[in-house]
């Protein structure tokens, strides 16, 4: 039964989240309604005892992905006043779509599924289930060429983003830490022995 | 010796455990669970307390003074004095700024810092919560803790608030993938997500501790966790002398202080997750020295415990205040540079070597099977 | 009891949002990739869903997979924004009409 609240408590708390994520005046409070949701969806994860998988969410998204939107929104002069204005157009056209695919989907998701097997919780995970154990062997045993392949997508966004951003702007001095890392002390200075004047 | 217990707390004692044990499964639970966590909060913040004063102190004594030695006997009443200070000082909210986000951004920062105690093992029986996906929740959480810091520039609606924490930011980010990588290491030493499994791969004295077979790692991680703080020397976000206080330039009185609180927070977590991925958590170093047995007084030192992992942690806190001591500040590109090209290659390499060191069953590894 | 049909409700509900996001979003294009990533989330419940209730781990691998391509995606994404705003200093959606025949 506490299972059953927490579901519910967490799954309106996200809805609600991605509500204000798409209807909110302020892109910096969009940012964070979308940090929220993410954050609910990992609670709703760990739930299904799938906790690898919600922590790793919350790692990389929460983590590293709404932190560079959150620099992206920083960083550009968003205007607040062309945002307000743009609203009401196609709104009705948005939500009339919304509401006739979510009638569609709940239906096939309730109606249909009546007297299928399978309704009712999900089965309970055998004792001394690890569910990252449980992925780690599938996942660099079965799927090793898939992993490789991600790498790869992944080195694929490095390079495209820096090349995509990087500006090389002339004349401008940069210091090379490297070098200057590297300095010896018989390179800046020189000790010279004087023989002492007689004063005059 | 049982009749010397007054028979009104005996009496007492069987009322609460009756009621106790007429509660439902969760219900005992819940309270337990509770209980455990008001006392590790209680401690922690205990502790973060004190660790201010005692950071004046230490660098006191560096630089040849006295630290706080007017409030109570030997200055110990001085966090208290802060304390009451900071609480009933003014909050001054900038005008242009969103006071929601301004508000929030000091929880952002202290909850993650608190939250990640709820994995760490003090003892071999006492843990908030023994998951077997203890190192994630860490990570995560530390992953979390940047929000506070970019929010609190932002809502503070000031550009050099904003270029501090944009700055502390990057810093930040850069370092927690040294610090991942780290803990991989540690990972595949350890064979478990599991704090607690961590520490227990350490038992066996000093030389099963993960510091010497993964040395470079442990530098890697302590300077990696004293630049995720925002410490010195790589402190250049609130460098005091320069862009005053960085990100949280405009916060006083109760926001200020949950901000201080968060980043001694933060570094006494970090001291404390150190001792325990490297040197054995609450294992004690004379462990196995079983000739220490037949000794009375000193039998106490081979029994692992709280006290030892104290006692580590202490020293990772004398060491971060030694560090803020001792060394000129870094500039922000040597710190980005030393996290992206130094930090990363190094452990991307070690972690290599130590496949290498799990296949020909050195160190860690030795007691392996085929 | 908490059961199969009630992650897919929710995903569907999380989708069905996005969408209207999208529709709706006529100012900045931060949300646009705001809503895709709420669009992957919801793939992402009901692949665990379905993982949960076969018993079968692949499910969960896919999620893994997923999240590595649409934070791939994220980042791109953001460094196109971030070129088109220093060339065209908008990124409101409704002024991108320059290709318009």
């Amino acid at each position: 039964m506490l299972h059953s609240i927490l579901f519910y408590v967490f799954a309106v708390a996200m809805l609600g989240a991605a509500m204000g994520v798409v209807f909110s005046r302020n892109p910096v409070h969009s940012v964070m309604f979308l940090v929220l949701t993410f954050f609910q969806s990992a609670l709703l994860w760990i739930l299904a005892e799938a906790e690898f998988l919600a922590i790793v969410l919350v790692l990389v998204y929460v983590g590293a992905v709404m932190v560079l939107f959150l620099f992206v929104v920083m960083m550009l002069d968003v205007n607040i006043e062309a945002a307000k204005r743009g609203l009401t157009r196609y709104s009705f056209l948005g939500i009339g779509i919304a509401l006739v695919m979510a009638i569609e989907l709940v239906q096939l998701i309730w109606l249909r599924s009546q007297g299928a097997a399978g309704t009712g919780g999900f089965a309970p995970t055998p004792e001394g289930y690890s569910n990252t154990e449980a992925l780690g062997a599938v996942l660099y045993t079965e799927h090793a060429y898939a992993f490789e392949i991600a790498a790869v997508i992944l080195l694929l966004a490095i390079v495209a983003a820096i090349t995509l951003t990087m500006r090389k702007r002339p004349g401008i001095k940069v210091q090379n830490i490297a070098a200057q890392v590297a300095v010896r002390a018989k390179d800046r200075l020189r000790v010279v022995k004087m023989d002492a004047e007689k004063k005059q | 010796m049982a009749d010397l217990v007054p028979q009104f707390l005996v009496n007492w004692v069987d009322w609460g455990m009756g009621i106790f044990n007429s509660l439902p499964a969760w219900l005992q639970y819940l309270t337990i669970t509770t209980w455990k966590i008001l006392f590790v909060m209680i401690a922690v913040i205990l502790i973060v307390a004190f660790s201010t004063y005692f950071e004046r102190k230490v660098i006191g004594s560096m630089q040849a003074r006295v630290g706080p030695n007017r409030v109570g006997p030997l200055g110990l009443g001085q966090p208290f004095a802060d304390v009451i200070k900071l609480l009933i000082k003014e909050v001054v909210v900038p005008s242009q700024s969103s006071k929601f986000l301004f508000v929030i951004a000091p929880l952002l920062s202290l909850t993650p810092a608190l939250a990640a105690w709820a994995v760490i093992p003090l003892n071999d029986w006492y843990v908030i919560a023994d998951i077997n996906a203890g190192l994630l929740y860490v990570l995560a959480l530390t992953s979390v803790g940047v929000y506070g810091v970019i929010l609190a520039g932002w809502a503070t609606n000031s550009k050099y608030a904003l270029l501090g924490a944009m700055r502390s930011a990057a810093q930040i980010v850069a370092y927690e993938i040294a610090m991942g990588f780290a803990l991989v290491g540690v990972l595949m030493a350890g064979g478990s997500l599991n704090l607690g499994e961590i520490v227990m791969a350490q038992e066996g004295g000093v030389s099963h501790w993960f510091l010497i077979p993964l040395l470079p790692l442990f530098v890697v991680y302590w300077v990696s966790g004293v630049a995720e703080t925002n410490r010195a020397p790589f402190d250049v976000a609130e460098g005091e002398s320069e862009i005053v206080a960085g990100f949280h330039v405009e916060y006083s009185g109760v926001a200020f202080a949950v901000f201080f609180l968060a980043e001694y927070a933060n570094m006494v977590l970090i001291s404390t997750l150190t001792a325990i991925f490297f040197l054995g958590g609450w294992a004690s170093p004379f462990e196995g020295w079983t000739f220490l047995n037949d000794i009375p007084w000193l039998a106490w030192l081979t029994a692992g415990g709280l006290h030892w992992l104290f006692t580590k942690m202490c020293m990772f806190m004398y060491t971060f205040f030694w560090f803020r001591a001792t060394f000129p500040r870094y500039r922000y590109d040597q710190i980005m540079r030393l996290g992206w090209k130094i930090f990363i290659p190094v452990t991307i390499i070690w972690i290599g070597v130590e496949g290498v060191m799990a296949w020909f069953q050195v160190g860690p590894w030795s007691g392996l099977g085929a | 009891m908490i059961g199969l049909e009630h992650y897919l409700t929710l995903a569907a509900m999380l989708f069905v949002l996005s969408i209207a996001g999208i529709i709706i979003n006529r100012r900045n294009l931060i949300l646009l990739l705001m809503c895709v990533e709420i669009m992957l989330l919801a793939v992402n419940f009901n692949f665990i869903a379905f993982s949960r209730y076969l018993g079968d781990e692949t499910g969960q691998v896919f999620v893994f997979f997923i999240l590595t391509v649409a934070a791939a995606e994220a980042a791109i994404g953001l460094a196109i924004l971030v070129v088109l705003f220093r060339n065209r200093q908008s990124i409101a959606v409704q002024e991108l009409n320059t290709l318009k025949g």
